[in-house]
Order: C-alpha cells, then sequence, then structure tokens
C-alpha cells in the first residue's frame, strides 16, 4: 500500500523548513558575495533541493508497505531498494503525533518503535488519516492472535486511506476502558513554569529581537538619552522592571502551558497511554510489560517546589529526533507525592517504599577522601593558566576553592540523598547531589549485575552496586559506597533470580 | 576481609604470553620513536617536535615497565565460575570487580586465538550480552571450546516475555 498522498507535500514542507536557512545564506544575505564557496554552494544547493524535489516524489510511488501474518513489510528506497520486515510482536511503543502542518488538512503522523537495533527499527508514517491511524494502532495490539480477522489482504485497506472524513473526531477505539490518572492542574503549570525557569527564556529572545530591530532605531545618542531620562527617574525605572518581570513570567507561562498544558496520563490493562500537547499533539503508547524499570529525577530547583520527573526505562529506542519533550517522561512536574502514586496505579507490580535504608557513617568518609579528578585537572589548568577576570590576581585559587566546595558539597548531599531497598523481587533506590535520582527495576529486569570495590573502599569494607536493564542503549545504574556485606547480600539475592522468571526452551 | 576468589583460573600461560604481546606491541613503539628521531635529526624538525618525542619515549618506558608487573597482578586478580543459571567473572588490579550474567541473557559467545596464543594453546573467550560484552582474556584450549560449548547450549535458553 502506498503512503498517504500529502506525505509529498508534507515532505516538500520539511525540505523547505531544513533548507531555509542555509538558502538564506546563499541567496540573501551574501547574494553580493563573488567568494567561490557562496558562487558554487548557490549551484549545488539549487541541484540537491531540485533533486530531492524529484526523489520525494519518485519515493511517493514506490515506497511501500504492507502487512501479512502480523508482520510489517516496509518497502523504502528509490535506487537501492530496501526492504524490512517488522513483526508487530516486535513493536514496543506506539507515538502518534499531529502538528500543526497535520492539524490544518486534518491529519496526523504515527510511529511504531521496536526494540530491534539498526536503521529499520521502526516505522514511521509521516502522514496518514486519523482513521487510518486509528486502524493500524489497533491492528498491531497483542492479544489479537487468537481472533482469525486477521486484515492481511492489503487491497481491502486502500479504501480507508480514501474515504476519512466520515468520524475522525472520536478518539481511538481502545480507549473504552482507560483510567485517567493524572492531568495537570493549573497550580502544577504555575510551579512548573517557575521551577523550569522559562520565564528566562525570553532572554534570548529580546537579544535577538534587538539585533534585529537594531539599524531600524535612531541613532545611539538618542536611545542613550533615553535611556539617561529613564535611570534618573526612579518610579519610571521601577514601573519600567515590574512591566518587564510580567512580561517575562507571563511568556514563560504561556510557554509552560502550550508543552505541557494539555497533559494526560491513563492506563488500561495493557498500556500505558500519554496524550499531550496544545498546538503539536502527540499520542503515545506503551505497553506496560515492556516497562524495564523507572527512574525519577529531582534538580535542585525542584525539590524546592517538590516536584520531580518520572522517567520510564523502556527497550525501545528513545530516538525521538524531532520532540522537544522526551517521550519516555511521563511528565516532568510531578508533585513528588503524586508521582509515587502514579508509578504504583500505572504499573501494580511496582511497590514504591519511603523508608529506606541509609548509609552508614564510614561512607561518608569514603566519599569525601574519594580523590576529585574533576577538581585536581581543573585546578592545574587554572594554576597553570592563572585567568584574572575583572583583573583580579588572587582568581585562580578563590575559584579552584569555590570548585573544591561545590564537589564537597555535592558529595555530602549525595551520602544525605543516597538511600537504598531491596525487597523480594524489587530494588529501588536514591541517589545524587545536586541533582538526586531514584531508580526502581525488578529483579527478572535486570540483565547484569556486578559490584566492586577499588582500594579505598576496600579500606572501609564498603562496595559499589552497578545494575544493567535493557534499553538502547542498555540503562546502567550505580549506587556508591554500600556496605559490603549488603552487597553480597544483592549478589545472592540476584542469584535467586530464577524465583521470578519462566525459562522457555 | 579476605578478597573472594571464584572457582576457575584462568591458563597459568597467560602472564606469559601477555608479556610477550606487550613486548612486540612496545617493541613496535620503540621502533616507530627511533625512526621519528631519526627524522627530526635529518630533516631538523622544530624544537618543540623533540620535546613532544622525548615526551613519547618516557611514556613508552613507563609502560614498558608497567607491563613487566600487570600480567603477574592481573592473572592472580581474574577468577571466574558457571552454573547452569549464571556466569560470573572477577577481575580488576586496582578496582576490584565481580560480574554475574544470567546465562539467559548471553546472545553470543566466541573464541579467538593469535599466533602467540596459539603456541601456547590458549585462547581468549568473548561472551556478548544484550547490553555488554566479556572477554575471558586467557583459558587453555580444551577448557575454552568446552566452556563455549556449556555457554552456546544455556545461552539457547530465552525467558518468557521477551
Amino acid at each position: 500500500m502506498r503512503y498517504h498522498p500529502l506525505t509529498i507535500p508534507f515532505r516538500i514542507y520539511q525540505l523547505v523548513k531544513n533548507s531555509l536557512f542555509i538558502g538564506l545564506i546563499l541567496f540573501v544575505f551574501n547574494k553580493d558575495s563573488e567568494f567561490w564557496l557562496m558562487e558554487y554552494g548557490r549551484y549545488a544547493f539549487v541541484i540537491l533541493v531540485l533533486w530531492r524535489l524529484i526523489y520525494i516524489v519518485a519515493a511517493w510511488f514506490v515506497e511501500k508497505y504492507e502487512w501479512k501474518d502480523r508482520t510489517f513489510h516496509v518497502y523504502k528506497g528509490v535506487f537501492t531498494k530496501h526492504t524490512s520486515t517488522i513483526p508487530f510482536s516486535r513493536i514496543q511503543n506506539v507515538t502518534r503525533k499531529t502538528t500543526v502542518f497535520h492539524k490544518l488538512v486534518g491529519l496526523t503522523s504515527l510511529t511504531f518503535e521496536t526494540a530491534m537495533d539498526g536503521e529499520d527499527d521502526s516505522i514511521h508514517f509521516e502522514v496518514l488519516t486519523k482513521k487510518h491511524a486509528d486502524y493500524l494502532i489497533e491492528l498491531v495490539q497483542p492479544g489479537k492472535e487468537n481472533t482469525p480477522i486477521e486484515e492481511s489482504e492489503p487491497e481491502v485497506d486502500p479504501s480507508i486511506g480514501e474515504q476519512e472524513i466520515v468520524g475522525e473526531e472520536q478518539g481511538p477505539a481502545q480507549e473504552k476502558s482507560r483510567t485517567i490518572h493524572f492531568t495537570p492542574q493549573r497550580k502544577d503549570l504555575v510551579k512548573a513554569s517557575f521551577t523550569s525557569l522559562s520565564f528566562l527564556a525570553i532572554i534570548p529572545i529580546v537579544f535577538g529581537v534587538i539585533d534585529y530591530v537594531e539599524p531600524l532605531l535612531p541613532d545611539q545618542d538618542e536611545v542613550e538619552g533615553i535611556f539617561n531620562v529613564l535611570l534618573h527617574s526612579t518610579w519610571l525605572l521601577f514601573g519600567l522592571i515590574v512591566v518587564a518581570i510580567i512580561i517575562a513570567v507571563v511568556f514563560g507561562f504561556v510557554r509552560t502551558f502550550i508543552r505541557f498544558g494539555k497533559y494526560e496520563i491513563s492506563s488500561d490493562t495493557r498500556y500505558i497511554y500519554i496524550d499531550r500537547g496544545v498546538l503539536d499533539e502527540s499520542y503515545f503508547a506503551i505497553e506496560k510489560r515492556k516497562v524495564q524499570g523507572l527512574e525519577i529525577n529531582q534538580t535542585f530547583i525542584k525539590r524546592l517546589f517538590g516536584l520531580a520527573e518520572v522517567k520510564l526505562i523502556s527497550s525501545a529506542s528513545p530516538n525521538n529526533s524531532d520532540g522537544s519533550v522526551n517521550v519516555n517522561s511521563l511528565y516532568p512536574f510531578l508533585p513528588i507525592h503524586e508521582a509515587y502514586q502514579l508509578i504504583e496505579e500505572l504499573l501494580p507490580t511496582y511497590k514504591v517504599h519511603t523508608e529506606l535504608e541509609r548509609l552508614p557513617r564510614k561512607s561518608l568518609w569514603v566519599k569525601l577522601l574519594r580523590p576529585s579528578w574533576v577538581w585536581m585537572i581543573a585546578t592545574i589548568g587554572l594554576f597553570y593558566f592563572k585567568p584574572e577576570p575583572f583583573n583580579i590576581e588572587q582568581a585562580w585559587w578563590i575559584l579552584s576553592i569555590v570548585l573544591l566546595i561545590l564537589v564537597v558539597l555535592n558529595r555530602i548531599l549525595d551520602y544525605i540523598h543516597t538511600r537504598y531497598i531491596v525487597t523480594t523481587d524489587q530494588i529501588q533506590w536514591w541517589h545524587g547531589g545536586l541533582t538526586s535520582r531514584m531508580f526502581i527495576t525488578k529483579r527478572r529486569n535486570m540483565i547484569e549485575m556486578s559490584y566492586s570495590q577499588n582500594r579505598l573502599q576496600r579500606m572501609f569494607h564498603v562496595a559499589s552496586i552497578t545494575t544493567m536493564n535493557r534499553s538502547v542503549p542498555a540503562h546502567i545504574e550505580t549506587i556508591q559506597d554500600l556496605p559490603l556485606p549488603y552487597a553480597l547480600g544483592m549478589e545472592n539475592w540476584y542469584l535467586k533470580r530464577h524465583e521470578d522468571v519462566q525459562v522457555e526452551g | 576481609m579476605s578478597i573472594r576468589k571464584l572457582e576457575h583460573n584462568l591458563s597459568p600461560s597467560f602472564p606469559k604470553v601477555r608479556m610477550m604481546t606487550d613486548m612486540i606491541g612496545n617493541g613496535i613503539g620503540f621502533l616507530v620513536i627511533g625512526v621519528l628521531f631519526w627524522l627530526d635529526y635529518y630533516f631538523a624538525w622544530p624544537a618543540w617536535a623533540f620535546w613532544v618525542l622525548i615526551g613519547a619515549l618516557i611514556l613508552s618506558v613507563l609502560s614498558t615497565v608497567w607491563s613487566m608487573v600487570e600480567p603477574g597482578y592481573l592473572y592472580r586478580s581474574w577468577s571466574y565460575q558457571y552454573n547452569d543459571e549464571y556466569l560470573q567473572l572477577s577481575y580488576g588490579i586496582f578496582k576490584k570487580e565481580w560480574m554475574t550474567v544470567p546465562m539467559t541473557k548471553i546472545q553470543s559467545v566466541s573464541t579467538t586465538q593469535g599466533p602467540i596464543m596459539k603456541r601456547y594453546q590458549i585462547r581468549s573467550i568473548k561472551v556478548e550480552t544484550m547490553g555488554s560484552s566479556h572477554v575471558i582474556p586467557a583459558l587453555e584450549e580444551d577448557v575454552a571450546l568446552q566452556l563455549r560449548e556449556t555457554l552456546a547450549e544455556f545461552a539457547k535458553l530465552k525467558e518468557v516475555d521477551e
């Protein structure tokens, strides 16, 4: 089956978007330049763009996809043919994205991601009708193996591609038994816009605007004159600052609202769904059993506001080159208690503990005594170059001491934050200094485990534990300076892995 | 607390083979540096080139000295064991590591043998898992082949839910 015909304009739109900048450089900003790179660049640019246009049109006629026996066959390439075969069972998560472009024409895009490595690890439909997208999402759902209604004959389906406008407004068919776990409240969004420091985003924009309009402004002296008037009148200046702050905050809030305003985390027995976006809508679904573990990240500022980001560790490759928001992130600004609750609701096999064990005092000594390579190299560099910013001669050793204090502070915080617990089939731990992280996974999802001791740790009888989970690339977690008996105990615990794993021949 | 060792050791020829391999590598290194010194003298390169070469020479001498001692320590630090379910490795001179790899997560096993290893009849085994790869650097030929067979056999098993 061919892709939707609007794929052609979509790809052309993308081509224009991507080459606009180079085009502007070549034809507008340097239009009089006789530099050879510019001169030949213009020819090369025109040829490349034309070539791409021809290719885009030709590709639409040649590239096809079909499905048989619960397997996708995708045919790519105009000159070098490339066929990839992807069984439905390999599909790990489904992302559906409706950008502004798609909205204008009432269509959407769809990506099936798999855990396979290499180029053909995902199937991407750039443009397709909502109905067809729903149909495909429904099609790849596992559990359909038993029902013999295999829609394997692609000849029947093109009709679906054409008659679209029937009932596109109702949501996906599998929405039946979904329970909604989280939608952000206005309060959350306000907090989010502060913690993400999104109001600062106005600064580069303002500078950009100033740069742009500078030639249009009256000449330098006049601007300075206005500035002087402002400086002399305290009230005017004060008022102006207040207005500037309000604009920045409103701007930050609008920006946060557009990115995280419409957001819904829901689930049914088998899947977790994330729907989000005000302008660019996206839909993301991941099968629960394919979640390999969870992560909670808390930056320093988020901790002040009691917020945290929850991330899923899944075996599919998170290759969202175009998305501004990470697909595997549930929501970056969850109140911490809601985050715990959400994890348990979404994945009932996980139990998030709040009473965890702490490190013994000797671990603090190990952490403090460990040589800091960053500090040493920085100090040697500072000593050698002796930079004198603002003409302060002593700057180099002041900077070195500031860095040392930061390093030590980070380690003490790490000691305070490190907490851990191992239960029958699950581990959970917190660690990290300024940014602290929680990691939680099941024993059966750990594909490797190791513990290690360096000389210093050997003196204090402590060890580091490293775990590995399936993901692309493999997800590696390390917790440092646990008491050695605990590490040995954990190895024993891991050796009893067969308790929760079934082996098939 | 004494340092825990696993059941099996590497082949006793490991330090010798390792030392010889390192020696050849270092020999080639010295030769290259020698030629560069000669070129430096012959073409009268700028002064800094000479100091760079002196630096390289010092590093090579240090690494040669280290390659005399390291194999012995490394041999003593290495041990491994395996059963139906797990392959366990332990190694490291300064930082000691104990790895546990479930058999079901092993994806491929391969052995390699260089010319020096061939003379001493030893092989190295490389085990690749879903997320990483591990090398056991030297085992007697029959031990290596048998281990390869065993691992390959167990690696066929897969867990439900993959």
